[in-house]
């Protein structure tokens, strides 16, 4: 269970104090398939990012698993999103000076997966995502949709409890966007995952367990 | 840890121009502060060889009996000895009187390990066993005397005058030689003389206080030995200053590098932040993300240090092997370099090491700013503003 208590998230810049969230609140059943959606600047990657512990909130809590993310030091903090958290970015961030296959192993490695269980798991990965053959391809030599497809591998990789994915599609075109969910959500479900993700796509959206509308750092409906 | 190894590497490898443009930087100052190194120490070999070669030995030995042979003083590390006898008299020419420290000399000997005869302007050399002396140009002059004229020498000894014939004049440039004495062979003014002194050459490698630590261990308390450390604290004052001056311009050199690399570094590491903070994302905690960039930059700076160390050896032996750098031009009138001033640069464990050793030190010290603001930054923040 995923659970958001009241949390407000102030930022301050150049027009002042901006409220990116004021206190929202809402539960996530363990794996379920969460959509987050609203404007532009409504505060959905605000969101995804406190339910991930990337930022720490002025007020609230954010529980996820039985771990509230204030509560834990910066190290325990880094460890439960090694351990426990997926995230896919809007561009895909792979690691640039890593291939296809370094960067699938990076999370791996990080928790101690090495040998052949790393290498049979990550075989498994390119082969689901199409890629059996462009394990030593840099990112710069993948279309941004095979990008997308490799960032997801990573993402699930180390098999994690809660997968974060912020905007995935806004990059893609409509038929690469929906195939890149489905993908998404074929693997959550096999692996017993939770994922939320944020998109303005209503068709997508659809095809979530639950939806959640944000405006002007608030939860609507 | 071998994880952080192999992922600073990869950066390293697959970054290849930025990375290049980064090594190139401590390459080319750790080739530079080798060869100059090893130049400097060249410089200080070079003053010793030229103060040492031209009279005096590294080590001087003084009233040394006359029943000790100088076969007793021939050592491990000890190239040659040189024995000379000094006789106090006065020179005689015409009506021209002129006092004199008379230094009696194997000529043979002489010729194998001092420059003194190298300095010859006019005439030549003196011979074993003949009855010449040999004399500085202004000795020549103050008694109007010439190559193959005949002088007379009066011992203060009050022993029986000698007659001598000029075989040459000599120039040296150094005051104390050429002013006051003269050279001739040790065998031919027959004076009683108790002592004489020893001019000690040394093979190349050798240290002149352990040799001398050797002869007072072994040789009785009233034997004086000095090395030419101590019959020359101008020589030793000026080789001091040279290091000194040495290790201040390599900590420039690396301090501007550093610095260098630092700034460099940080751009680059702004160029990737991004990335970083996707590591931070998939819980990559600031210690770990520091260890990286502290990899990357001592991994950089190893290769880098390696690959300079080869150049400036090698740049070493090339200069070694074309016979040195000929300053003569900018030295001919400076007293330590009286014989030749030819500089041939030497590599010890100063030179060589120091360079390598220092560019480490600041590399690590330049991956600091960067490691720290990278591991400060908080995640979110980098992905947002990036």
């Amino acid at each position: 269970m995923i659970r958001v208590e009241s949390v407000t998230k102030e930022y301050r810049s150049g027009r002042g104090y901006v409220k990116a969230l004021n206190e929202v609140s809402l539960n996530i059943e363990e794996g379920t398939i969460t959509a987050i959606t609203g404007k532009s600047g409504s505060g959905k990657t605000t969101l995804l990012n406190c339910i991930g512990g990337l930022e720490s909130p002025e007020q609230g809590s954010v529980t996820c698993f039985g771990s509230n993310l204030s509560a834990l030091s910066r190290k325990a903090l880094c460890l439960f999103q090694r351990r426990h958290v997926g995230f896919v970015f809007q561009h895909g961030n792979l690691l640039s000076y890593l291939t296809v296959f370094e960067n699938i192993a990076f999370p791996l490695a990080l928790n101690g997966i090495e040998g052949k269980k790393k290498a049979k798991r990550i075989e498994a990965l390119l082969h689901r995502i199409g890629l059996s053959k462009a394990g030593a391809a840099l990112p710069h030599e993948l279309s941004g949709g095979e990008i997308q497809r490799v960032s997801v591998a990573r993402a699930m990789a180390h098999w994690p409890k809660m997968l974060l994915a912020d905007e995935p599609t806004a990059s893609l075109d409509s038929d690469t966007g929906r195939s890149l969910i489905r993908f998404m959500f074929e693997m959550g479900r096999e692996q017993g995952c939770t994922i939320v993700f944020s998109t303005h796509d209503l068709e997508i959206i659809e095809l979530a367990d639950n939806r959640i509308y944000i405006r002007d750092g608030s939860l609507e409906g | 840890m071998r994880f952080w190894i192999k992922t600073a590497s990869l950066f390293l490898f697959r970054s290849g121009r930025s990375t290049a443009v980064l090594s190139f930087m401590i390459l080319t100052a750790v080739a530079s502060l080798i060869f100059l190194s090893s130049l400097s120490v060249g410089v200080n070999d070079a003053m010793i060889r030229n103060s040492v070669s031209l009279y005096s030995g590294h080590i001087s030995g003084f009233a040394l009996p006359a029943s000790l042979g100088r076969e007793s003083l021939i050592r491990e590390g000890v190239a040659n000895v040189l024995k000379r006898n000094s006789i106090p008299g006065i020179l005689s020419y015409q009506d021209r009187l002129e006092t004199v420290m008379m230094i009696g000399v194997q000529p043979s000997e002489e010729k194998k390990s001092t420059a003194i005869p190298e300095k010859t302007i006019r005439g030549r050399y003196l011979q074993n066993g003949e009855r010449e002396i040999f004399l500085s140009k202004l000795m020549a002059e103050n008694l109007n005397i010439s190559v193959g004229d005949t002088l007379r020498f009066n011992p203060r000894t009050g022993a029986v005058p000698v007659r001598l014939t000029v075989s040459g004049v000599y120039r040296t440039g150094i005051d104390q030689l050429d002013r006051g004495i003269a050279f001739y062979p040790i065998s031919v003014i027959p004076v009683k003389v108790d002592t004489w002194s020893a001019a000690v050459f040394l093979k190349e490698g050798a240290e002149a206080e352990s040799v001398i630590n050797n002869y007072r261990h072994e040789l009785p308390e009233s034997y004086q030995f000095k090395s030419w450390r101590e019959m020359m604290p101008d020589l030793r004052q000026l080789i001091d200053l040279e290091n000194i001056s040495m290790g201040i311009v390599m900590i420039l050199v690396f301090g501007v590098v550093s610095l260098g690399i630092a700034c460099a570094f940080v751009i680059f590491i702004l160029k990737n932040l991004r990335e970083y903070g996707v590591m931070k994302a998939m819980g990559v905690t600031p210690w770990e993300l520091t260890l990286l960039i502290v990899t990357e930059v001592i991994l950089m700076n190893l290769v880098a240090s390696f690959i300079g160390s080869i150049i400036g050896i090698l740049a070493v032996f090339i200069v070694d092997r074309v016979g040195g750098i000929d300053l003569t031009t900018f030295t001919s009138h400076n007293p330590y370099f009286v014989v030749s001033g030819v500089i041939i640069p030497r590599l010890n464990v100063y030179s060589l090491c120091t360079p390598p050793v220092v560019a480490f030190l600041c590399g690590l010290v330049s991956s600091i700013w960067p490691a720290v603001l990278v591991a400060r930054k908080k995640a979110a923040e980098v992905l947002r503003i990036v």
